[in-house]
């Protein structure tokens, strides 16, 4: 027998199996560029969309803040201010700017070009004038929102060429605003209103503060009860449940609830808390309730997993030391699986926080203009407010559901990145 | 003090003076069952104070499981159970009675691999005088950490880095940094379940010295594969094959006139 080795090896570089291995790259490739072109369609899409919402459109008119109008007696009672019509101010502002313009009658120039503003116009000039009373009998400017559909015309988004009863603005609104807008009084500015301010029938005043306080409720009851139920039923399970039935047949259903649609949940929720233990409608105590019960295996199946991790070895040093079982738990395998645990927890949240299903069947979707101010205040949530946005045939409605996406997003991956920085920062030490 | 279940002191006495010897421990027809798998098999021994007594057997002959009997640390691991009677200074540490985490923290033990806490050093050795109120104020606890690692043969190797990481250390280091860890409670007994398997020969060295040190205020019984260890570490040797105990006596006699053949057979290196 020769030592040398055998002469295959030079020659039998089989082509095939090269071939196999190359076309495996490829497909494996393909499907993460197919993956990645998903994703990247899917923001510039929602971007596209959603970023116009961030700015919003004002009219700045010099309105004339007469003293026989506001307050012709010149008390500044509360009352008479607030009773002022305002209306009128504004109308008398609109048909100087509008003199030279047309010569239509009256009535139908001024129901135009009062659409150009938003419905609580006169609300924004009343408040400016009860805080600031020496404006009256002088000519101030004044910022108003601009109407939707005035918005979206600024934006670029309303189609000017179809025919004029089939478009949003008419030609005398379109000439007026030109004119406006030629003397500098449209300006563009970031969109407040969306962030301080809760659901509205008009676009243009809607936010999504409601959602976000609704949102954020719902995860902090969900977060107070699955956290330390979560934990708990992890040690217990891990560390002192006896390995028999009870515990098999514990074990099997809680990995199987982490499987379980989340609007199950949500009926369990509308029967249990809502019909059994008549707890508010859509209140933001009773989705974060359910939100907790879709959460705890979400928390527990991890968090066993970051228990077992920790080596036997470092309990039974602790053991050895005379602390008690307790002890070497608290002490030294908790906060070594503390990091993994926190991962879990933020994932299993941020799960909670983009879950729409279980809080339709408790009521938490439903036209809530109010902002909350108690965990029992009719609510909505972040991604209830989008489904019902997205409802909305209103072009501006499209935008602002775009813009509540990105808002979302942002949590989302705000949520992931807080978990991976934990899991990179307290990889394990030992 | 009379005779209750728990302390036996009149027997242990009587023991102790028709010997005319200082024993530590009694253990009397010991046996462990893992479910129905007999791991040590009805052994008994007396241990002296203040010696150092080596466990040596073949891989599965229950050395281990027999020193882990002694702070009873066989009770956390499922379907184990222990019969017969272990006396630790008159003391029956299987009784009913005993608190087992008062009973480990005067019995310590050091294990085959070193485990240190992934804590700073100065904390791995304050972690038990914390646990136990021994040291509160942080002057005291910074000379129990100086003193224990000073008897353990660390201190001038880690004195500048006390609050670094104890993973940090080399495996030697280590190991000694869990014995200072140990004695920081100052127990009586210190158990050692081959305490160097996973050294090199210098750190292994270094480690042995230790034990001679330490025998002048501790008993200790130490589980080793290693025979020239266990002949130049040791006073008494137990000889442990198949859970049962097969010879115990005299270091000197069991390595050079071996009553049984067994051990003539395990120390000549023909089987284990």
């Amino acid at each position: 027998m020769s030592s040398t080795i055998n002469q295959d090896i030079a020659s039998s570089i089989s082509s095939a199996r090269i071939n196999k291995e190359k076309r495996f790259q490829i497909y494996g490739v393909a499907a993460l560029l197919f993956a990645m072109i998903m994703l990247v369609t899917l923001f510039i899409t929602i971007f596209s969309k959603g970023l116009s919402a961030f700015i919003q459109t004002k009219v700045n008119l010099d309105i004339e803040l007469t003293q026989e109008v506001i307050d012709p007696e010149g008390s500044r009672d509360l009352n008479v201010l607030k009773q002022a019509n305002y209306q009128k101010l504004i109308d008398d502002s609109l048909k100087l700017y509008a003199l030279n313009l047309f010569d239509k009658d009256e009535k139908e120039l001024i129901k135009n070009l009062r659409m150009i503003l938003s419905p609580i116009a006169y609300l924004e000039l009343r408040n400016l004038v009860i805080d600031n009373q020496d404006f009256i009998g002088k000519t101030k400017k004044v910022s108003f929102i601009a109407s939707d559909d005035i918005d979206q015309y600024f934006k670029g988004k309303i189609d000017m060429s179809i025919p004029e009863d089939d478009r949003k603005i008419t030609d005398i609104q379109e000439k007026f605003l030109d004119d406006l807008q030629s003397k500098g009084q449209i300006n563009k500015v970031f969109n407040k209103t969306l962030f301080t301010k809760s659901d509205s029938r008009e676009a243009e005043l809607s936010g999504v503060l409601g959602a976000v306080i609704g949102s954020f409720y719902s995860l902090l009851i969900a977060g107070l009860l699955s956290i330390p139920i979560g934990i708990g039923a992890a040690i217990y399970l891990q560390e002192f449940a006896k390995k028999n039935r009870i515990t098999d047949f514990i074990e099997i259903n809680i990995n199987n609830l982490a499987a379980v649609p989340s609007i199950v949940f949500g009926l369990l929720g509308l029967a249990i808390f809502l019909n059994m233990f008549l707890m508010p409608r859509s209140a933001p105590l009773v989705g974060g309730m359910v939100l907790a019960l879709m959460t705890l295996p979400k928390i527990i199946i991890p968090a066993r997993a970051a228990i077992l991790a920790v080596p036997e070895s470092i309990k039974q040093g602790a053991l050895a030391l005379g602390a008690s079982h307790m002890q070497s738990i608290m002490h030294h395998v908790l906060p070594l699986a503390m990091p993994a645990i926190l991962t879990g927890i933020i994932i299993g949240l941020a799960q909670a926080l983009g879950e729409t299903a279980p809080l339709l069947m408790i009521g938490m979707i439903a036209f809530i203009p109010d902002t909350p101010l108690y965990i029992t205040d009719p609510a909505t949530a972040l991604p209830v407010q989008i489904f019902m946005w997205a409802d909305n045939p209103e072009r501006a409605f499209v935008e602002r559901t775009s813009a509540a996406i990105i808002i979302l997003l942002f949590f989302l991956i705000a949520m992931n990145s807080i978990a991976i920085y934990l899991r990179q920062k307290f990889e394990r030490k030992w | 003090m009379t005779d209750t279940g728990i302390v036996n002191i009149s027997s242990f006495n009587k023991l102790k003076k028709s010997k005319n010897i200082k024993i530590k421990a009694i253990i009397k027809n010991l046996s462990v069952f893992y479910s129905d798998k007999c791991a040590v098999d009805n052994v008994s021994m007396n241990i002296n104070a203040r010696e150092v007594t080596a466990m040596i057997g073949p891989s599965g002959c229950g050395k281990s499981t027999f020193i882990r009997c002694l702070n009873r640390m066989n009770d956390v691991i499922e379907n184990c159970t222990v019969k017969g009677s272990i006396l630790i200074d008159g003391y029956d540490i299987y009784h009913p009675k005993i608190d087992v985490v008062k009973l480990r923290s005067q019995i310590g033990m050091v294990f085959q691999k070193p485990n240190p806490f992934p804590k700073s050093i100065y904390d791995n050795v304050a972690y038990g005088p914390r646990l136990h109120g021994i040291a509160t104020k942080k002057n005291d606890l910074d000379n129990i950490v100086e003193e224990s690692l000073t008897k353990a043969g660390l201190f001038k190797e880690v004195k500048d880095r006390l609050n670094d990481t104890a993973i940090g250390l080399s495996g030697g280091q280590q190991q000694r940094l869990c014995i200072a860890r140990t004695i920081s409670i100052s127990p009586s007994i210190i158990l050692m379940d081959e305490p160097c398997s996973a050294l090199d020969p210098i750190a292994t060295a270094v480690i042995e010295e230790l034990i001679e040190n330490l025998k002048k205020s501790y008993t200790i019984l130490i589980v080793t594969h290693n025979m020239q260890q266990a002949a130049r570490v040791s006073e008494k040797t137990a000889f442990f094959h198949l859970g049962k105990l097969i010879e115990f006596g005299d270091t000197k006699t069991i390595f050079t006139n071996p009553r049984e053949k067994q051990t003539l057979g395990y120390i000549t290196g023909r089987y284990g």
